[in-house]
């Protein structure tokens, strides 16, 4: 039943892609998408019971599929966002016009390339093979790259391209790490790849010659996740991309990534200690909240400074995987939800922001309460999740984040992290007052997109769930879940 | 080994350096060549890993860059775009970035030193093919140069790697090379020209 369930969960949505190619008219494509979508979710919705329910053990291991705790959570993640995403695409595309595609079959396109984007992120998780697992990551890059480029704008080409290059040479760059591991795992066969094999063999491993390979994928995949210095694709593509995209971009693709380098380095961890592994995920943590922190204080357009308040927040989860402790890990697992839930909808918002003030696409919103009091108050939850203002589940993780960081010991590394969270969370307080009720945005409730209704109803239930996702954060550390994830130690 | 090292490193070079590209891409398909014929010699006499080097050898060096071909076809240039950086910059360039990726790189086990050094060299030619050329097709040209660093690597481990992971490779390179060059195909047609550097919009 469960290795049915493994197979169903990607090939549901190509099997939807292969369908929605057939479509007649977009309202049909719109439907069977939809269908598609509702029927993903609940093999994903499975699957995810499964893994949970079996924590802290493994609910299912093969040599290419595994369904553990990781799994779960992640899958859940790139599930629901993915739901979210789809349900959200019909009020984009109802305005999108011309696209890369031509009018007339652009939602046809446009779903097939979403449900195989979708496809590999749901399978990314399940992976239990780091080259299983760098196939699918490139994979994503392909039909993701043409979903940034959909408008088929100039800035748009411009942010694909950046996109594909990039992400292409990082993920070259892992593939040869990942052939360096393989010769340093010194069995032969595919299976010498998987997570527990790599652990198994780990020990014996030549020390230098895994590190170099270590740091080779870490920073391969980087280039993905979106850690500064190799980020500069990012914010670009974030901001290009159909904001149902984004969403997928910034709250699925980016964490199912870290992932892949999380579990790589569980794996490796016996042949290189914790110190080379925390000095890698430290600096790329620090560099990325260091870099992110400055845009947040600047008046940018509303996509914009959400990409690089994703920036910012995978520099948090790199801190907490840096610091590896149970308490930080318990703070990685309420933050990576938070932020999707918080981030998905903030990309959501613009769907509204844009048809109503469409010059927000290029400047920083401002007044938005003034004309739109539902954009407003889904802007207002999104921001105050992510600045974080408390009760934010998101200030809830950070701190657990930085307490993981002061009991590993670490406070020359917390005392910085806590400064640039502190000045994240100004930066982006300033631009929630100046957004919602700043400038001299026009009067008045302007005709209100039928988006508008549909962003204000996601916006109520994402609030329950972050408050709902806050009280977890309360019981989380200790818990079975987060034994499962660091390997039994709680 | 060492003399099918030596001449994909000097068509790395090529590629950083020549100004048209259709030399450039035939210089690409020539490594991809070189590749394969190394990969069959060292397949030894055994069936299977004979077919699987003859089907990396025909996509390396006939699919993969017929697919360029095509590419260039489509995007037909009035002028060369002209190189924002001469030739003894990038040459120097390069140089220094293989000279310092090959003093870098510990030994990695291979037992074929010249194979991990080739590796490394060709992986950062092809970055720095990326960083410096304008044109789009030429910046596919370094990802595929770095991705040859990488295959040669993988051939020169003793047992192979997997099938199974080289085929999938090799799909996910078609795949973004398809991808890639249906982007350049767009650039052209908004912009007028495959030069990357007229796409410079997006800054904060």
């Amino acid at each position: 039943m469960t290795e049915a369930l493994l197979i169903a969960q990607p090939a549901v949505p190509v099997a939807t892609a292969a369908l929605v190619l057939l479509a007649p008219s977009g309202r049909a494509a719109d439907r069977i998408n939809l269908l598609g979508a509702v029927l993903t979710a609940a093999v994903a919705t499975a699957l995810v019971a499964i893994a949970l329910a079996a924590a802290p053990g493994v609910a299912a291991a093969g040599s290419w599929l595994t369904l553990d705790v990781a799994a779960g959570v992640f899958l859940a993640l790139a599930a629901a966002v993915g739901l979210a995403s789809a349900i959200i695409s019909p009020a984009y595309l109802r305005h999108a016009g011309r696209s890369w595609f031509g009018e007339r079959r652009s939602h046809v396109y446009y779903y097939a390339a979403f449900n195989l984007f979708w496809a590999a992120l749901l399978a990314l998780p399940l992976a239990a093979n780091l080259a299983l697992a760098w196939l699918l990551i490139e994979a994503t890059t392909a039909a993701s790259a043409l979903l940034v480029t959909f408008s088929g704008k100039r800035s748009a080409l411009e942010a694909g391209w950046k996109y594909l290059v990039l992400t292409t040479l990082g993920l070259g760059v892992a593939l040869l790490g990942i052939v360096v591991l393989y010769v340093a795992a010194g069995e032969h066969g595919p299976a010498s790849l998987g997570w527990e094999a790599l652990a198994g063999s780990a020990a014996g491993m030549p020390g230098q010659a895994t590190l170099f390979a270590f740091v080779l994928v870490v920073t391969g995949l980087a280039a993905k996740i979106g850690w500064a210095p190799v980020h500069n694709w990012l914010p670009d593509a974030h901001s290009e991309a159909p904001p149902p995209i984004s969403a997928l971009l910034s709250a699925a693709l980016l964490p199912t990534v870290l992932l892949v380098s999380w579990r790589t380095e569980l794996a490796l961890a016996p042949a290189l200690g914790t110190t080379a592994i925390r000095e890698l995920f430290l600096g790329f943590g620090l560099v990325s909240l260091a870099v992110a922190v400055p845009f947040l204080w600047r008046p940018l357009p509303w996509k914009r400074l959400l990409a690089y308040s994703s920036l910012e927040h995978m520099g948090v989860l790199a801190l907490g995987i840096g610091f590896g402790t149970p308490l930080a890990i318990a703070g990685v697992v309420v933050h990576l939800v938070g932020h999707a839930i918080a981030k998905s909808l903030g990309f959501y918002t613009a769907i509204p922001l844009l048809r109503q003030d469409p010059g927000a696409a290029r400047r920083a919103a401002r007044g938005v309460a003034r004309f739109s009091p539902s954009t407003a108050g889904a802007m207002a939850v999104s921001l105050v999740a992510l600045a974080p203002v408390p009760p934010s589940p998101l200030f809830a993780s950070e701190l657990l984040v930085l307490l993981g960081g002061i009991e590993a010991g670490l406070l020359a590394v917390v005392a910085p992290a806590a400064v640039l969270l502190a000045l994240g969370f100004l930066g982006l307080a300033h631009a929630l007052i100046e957004g919602l009720l700043g400038g001299r945005g026009r009067r008045g409730t302007g005709p209100s997109p039928r988006s508008a209704r549909a962003v204000a109803l996601l916006s109520a239930v994402a609030a329950a769930a972050l408050v709902a996702l806050t009280v977890a954060a309360c019981v989380l550390p200790g818990s079975e879940l987060v034994q499962g994830l660091t390997g039994g130690a709680a | 080994m060492s003399a099918a090292v030596a001449a994909m490193v000097a068509l790395g070079f090529g590629v950083i350096v020549v100004r048209r590209r259709s030399v450039a891409t035939a210089l690409v398909a020539v490594q991809g060549l070189v590749l394969g014929v190394t990969a069959l010699a060292l397949a030894g006499g055994e069936g299977g890993a004979l077919a699987l080097a003859g089907a990396i050898l025909i996509v390396r060096a006939a699919a993969i860059p017929l697919l360029l071909v095509i590419a260039r076809r489509r995007t037909p240039e009035r002028a060369l775009v002209a190189p924002t950086t001469s030739v003894a910059t990038r040459l120097l360039l390069g140089t220094a970035v293989v000279l310092v990726a090959v003093a870098a790189t510990p030994p990695l086990g291979l037992g074929e030193r010249v194979a991990e050094h080739g590796a490394l060299a060709l992986l950062c030619l092809g970055i720095t093919t990326v960083a410096v050329r304008r044109p789009a097709l030429l910046q596919v040209l370094g990802i595929l140069v770095a991705e040859n660093g990488v295959y040669l690597l993988a051939i020169a481990v003793p047992g192979g790697v997997p099938a199974v992971v080289e085929l999938g490779v090799l799909f996910d390179l078609v795949l973004v090379v398809t991808v890639a060059g249906a982007f350049a195909g767009k650039i052209h047609e908004r912009v007028g020209s495959g030069d990357t550097d007229l796409l410079r919009g997006l800054r904060d």
